[in-house]
């Protein structure tokens, strides 16, 4: 039983390698999805924080994931926890891209 | 009437004072304390090679001498930037309380951990900013609402703690690196001495504070601190590999060096090895229930 529950991991963690790593704003989207096991998508306009996707705690490795993506160092003194809130505010503060309905 | 946080009990006294005793016969002046030379030499390392966080790593075999001398320059300036951090952060947290009902019984310990937390943020700058000409910004953000009451008090003594002790961890190696120029062993050792009295404090009030709670919160409550405090300790060890060193030290894809070391099993050995003592501690007093972290 425990060696085709351990088949099962393999198989499914080398389908997971075997995919190209998402990049950019996918990148952003695929390291919050992985905050909370069972979520496979997020609505743009979901508080991020009030729904303990994003806290306090979290929030240096997931500002690494943005700069990484954005090929940019964020400044503290230019940003506000707003800035952070949704996936619409993120996308539009440092993705520079507009509000989408849809995620 | 409400009772203090902080209430009277022999054992607690009597550490308080000589905590206080021990303060004043180890007090000295910071600012004649150390000699700065204009600068240090750069073909050396500026921290213990077996601390960097790249130590062992894979991504680390392709990397010359001459880089690693150069990341260990930028992360012991990542290093001592945290601690400008962590002390800005504790002292803050102790003049909030000092001489309120809750805490005063540990009001003049208070007064030494201030004046002595204020010298060691002042020669930690001034490391950084004589030889790295900067002070990493802190990159932490509020974003939720505080909570209030005696979980706070707790949270907040358990998290100086634990910095105190990742930090301490350091200190004592680095304090007795003769590989490690005179200036940085003296830092490190100066601190070590200061800080086994704070973290002697920081024991006994956590301790205390958790018995106290455990008298009023659910499991499921308690469960919660924990994992906070776990989750504390992940973003305190993550902390340690900073991308801007990296970046500093010239290193291409700093991000995605991060990102290896962070998954490396030779990280999480470091890791295990400076969480060891604090570990030990916490699941001794039954603040933890295991010693395992969550995962970055």
């Amino acid at each position: 039983m425990s060696g085709v529950a351990e088949q099962t991991t393999q198989q499914e963690t080398e389908r997971v390698a075997a995919q190209p790593a998402p990049t950019g704003f996918d990148a952003v989207i695929h390291y919050l999805l992985g905050k909370r096991p069972g979520l496979t998508e997020i609505d743009p306009e979901l508080d991020l924080v009030e729904n303990r996707i994003l806290d306090s705690l979290g929030f240096v490795n997931f500002l690494y994931v943005l700069e990484e993506q954005t090929g940019e160092e964020i400044l503290m003194e230019n940003v506000t926890p707003s800035d952070f809130r949704t996936i619409n505010a993120i996308r539009k503060r440092f993705f520079h891209e507009s509000d989408q309905s849809g995620s | 009437m409400s009772v203090p946080v902080l209430q009277a009990d022999e054992q607690l006294q009597s550490i308080l004072d000589r905590l206080v005793a021990m303060s004043e016969r180890d007090h000295y002046d910071p600012y004649t304390m150390f000699d700065w030379p204009d600068s240090l030499p750069e073909d050396e390392y500026w921290m213990s090679p077996e601390l960097l966080s790249i130590h062992g790593t894979k991504v680390a075999e392709s990397f010359t001498e001459e880089q690693k001398w150069a990341i260990s320059k930028w992360e012991s300036v990542n290093f001592y930037s945290l601690n400008v951090d962590g002390i800005r952060e504790l002292i803050t947290e102790i003049i909030a309380r000092i001489h309120t009902k809750d805490f005063a019984l540990s009001s003049e310990y208070f007064h030494h951990m201030i004046g002595e937390e204020n010298s060691h943020m002042w020669f930690f700058a001034r490391f950084c900013l004589l030889y790295g000409g900067k002070v990493y910004p802190d990159k932490g953000v509020q974003l939720e609402m505080k909570s209030e009451g005696e979980s706070a008090h707790f949270l907040v003594f358990a998290r100086l703690l634990l910095f105190e002790e990742v930090v301490d961890f350091f200190n004592k190696r680095m304090g007795d690196d003769e590989r490690l120029h005179p200036t940085i062993r003296k830092i490190n050792a100066i601190h070590h001495q200061d800080e086994s009295r704070h973290v002697a404090f920081g024991r006994q009030i956590v301790a205390h504070l958790h018995r106290q709670l455990r008298q009023k919160l659910s499991t499921e409550e308690l469960a919660e601190l924990e994992l906070y405090l776990k989750r504390y300790l992940r973003k305190s060890v993550d902390g340690l590999v900073n991308p801007a060193a990296f970046k500093d030290a010239g290193i291409p894809n700093p991000y995605q060096v991060r990102n290896e070391i962070l998954a490396d099993p030779a990280f999480h050995e470091l890791e295990r090895k400076m969480l060891k003592r604090s570990m030990s501690f916490l699941v001794n007093e039954g603040i933890f229930t295991d010693d395992v972290l969550p995962r970055s």
